[in-house]
């Protein structure tokens, strides 16, 4: 079986860790994403405006958007920074308009075009070793001004590739101390980058983001003596997650069922007891409930090998479908079985949905003490709550 | 050693809503004379419910399978058997 889906093999992962200066409670580096879901196209602004606090999170936030609305409508990146650096509002202290920026635009092919002013070097990581970057450098007229000297470069990212962007927080961490008196260093930082790729090969963005910015805060002894910022674009394999969900119309694709959850290439959930019960007598794998009395509103979940997670059907899903609504964080909620599906479908990138349409009558007796709705009219409201508030890509099979 | 009596209680969606919730607290109702005596286990669904009269909750007690099933109802079973 074959589910439609318009993503390559390859997804594209951003995030971001960020310390503010001293005990500054805006940042003065600002990091931006923007996904552009037409165009398959995903953009990254790493600014850092001058100063620290308010004032230069006010430069930094305008380079960024206006950075990011630049690069969207494919405009010439020289005549973006100019029109960036003119618009900037002048620093009543130092008379000086002034925030740093690297841009990073992935398209549909992964093809990356990188614009860089004055920011450390974007880095790219690729099998365990920093590659280098062929860049151009162009001379961008100012109003007024010398010109500013602005760095591009092209490449073609493959699986696996890392785009690493970090601020001067980063790179100038450690600064005066006795071990690094001239800071960390871009070179420096790039090898602790390679070794944390080494140890963990499959590290997440986030955590490769948050492992950089904490180093650099334990360069300073423990501080943030400027805002420490990294941002990091991750090239990965698309994680997939296969949600069977009901008992199929037509007995005869039981064994369909089973054959799918046996070899679907990623993560699997059963929600509903008959589903277990089918693929458990097709599989000839034991289901055994476990006792978990977290939440007494949802019906216990089961274990069976081979299936990442068993639940019930309807309440679950049910459950499920208000936890997106109301955008829930799973780790804020009670660990029952409709957290555990809502963690899954977190963490995955392609969610498909088995759904089975033969309907249990007895759901539908007006004796039952609740309302047991429609599971494909559940499962559909889940789906449309993904794409739209959680950018998954998803799809459902009825059978 | 084994236990004298073997409970399955269904965690399906339709017993769970008609009262079954109540019986997965049994392991800790049960008396303790009666604890020593059952072993308690759950299932996803009994396939019990799809009967023209059924009652749920169901519970399978070894080869018994106990409709409309309650605490009360199971210790008493229990005790006679």
């Amino acid at each position: 079986m074959s589910f439609p889906s318009n993503i390559s093999d390859c997804c594209v992962e951003v995030d971001f860790h960020q310390k503010n200066c001293g005990k500054q409670r805006t940042g003065g580096d600002v990091f931006l994403s923007r996904k552009l879901k037409a165009q398959q196209r995903v953009i990254s602004v790493l600014s850092d405006g001058l100063g620290s606090g308010i004032k230069a999170g006010v430069l930094a936030t305008l380079t960024a958007v206006m950075g990011i609305n630049y690069m969207s409508s494919f405009r010439d990146p020289a005549k973006a920074a100019r029109s960036i650096m003119d618009t900037l509002p002048v620093c009543s202290q130092r008379h000086i308009s002034y925030s740093t920026f690297s841009m990073v635009d992935v398209d549909f092919e992964n093809d990356v075009r990188i614009v860089e002013y004055d920011n450390p070097p974007v880095m790219v990581a690729r099998e365990n070793e920093i590659i280098n970057l062929q860049r151009q450098q162009i001379e961008v007229a100012r109003t007024g001004k010398e010109p500013a000297p602005i760095l591009l470069a092209d490449f073609h990212a493959l699986p696996g590739d890392r785009i690493i962007m970090i601020s001067d927080g980063v790179s100038q961490s450690g600064i005066g101390s006795n071990s690094m008196p001239f800071g960390w260093g871009a070179d420096k930082a790039g090898e602790y980058v390679k070794t944390l790729i080494v140890k963990d090969p499959k590290i997440s963005a986030h955590d490769l983001a948050t492992a950089i910015v904490e180093k650099a805060w334990l360069n300073n002894g423990g501080k943030a003596l400027d805002d420490i910022t990294c941002g990091v674009i991750y090239f990965r394999q698309p994680r997939k997650l296969l949600i069977m969900t009901g008992p199929p119309y037509d007995q005869r694709k039981d064994v369909m069922l089973a054959e799918l959850a046996k070899n679907f290439p990623g993560k699997k959930i059963i929600c509903g007891g008959t589903t277990a019960n089918i693929v458990s007598r097709e599989t000839g794998q034991p289901v055994h409930v476990l006792f978990e009395r977290i939440d007494p509103d949802l019906p216990p979940g089961a274990a069976m090998e081979g299936v990442d997670l068993i639940t019930e059907g309807i309440l679950t899903v049910g459950r499920v479908a208000k936890y997106l609504e109301d955008k829930r964080d799973p780790d804020n909620l009670p660990q029952n079985p409709a957290t555990k599906i809502l963690r899954l479908m977190l963490n995955s990138d392609i969610i498909d949905f088995v759904v089975g349409t033969r309907v249990n009558e007895f759901h539908q007796d007006p004796n039952m003490p609740v309302e047991l709705e429609i599971r494909r009219n559940v499962i559909k409201k889940i789906a449309a709550l993904l794409e739209d508030q959680q950018l998954k890509e998803t799809s459902i099979q009825y059978i | 050693m084994e236990k004298k009596f073997k409970i399955t209680i269904c965690s399906g969606t339709t017993c769970y809503v008609l009262g079954g919730a109540h019986l997965m607290m049994l392991e800790d109702v049960l008396p303790d004379d009666l604890k020593e005596k059952v072993e308690i286990i759950g299932s996803t669904c009994l396939q019990a419910c799809h009967g023209e009269n059924a009652r749920a909750p169901f519970v399978r007690i070894n080869d018994y399978l106990m409709e409309n099933a309650s605490i009360p109802k199971i210790v008493e079973y229990l005790r006679t058997h």
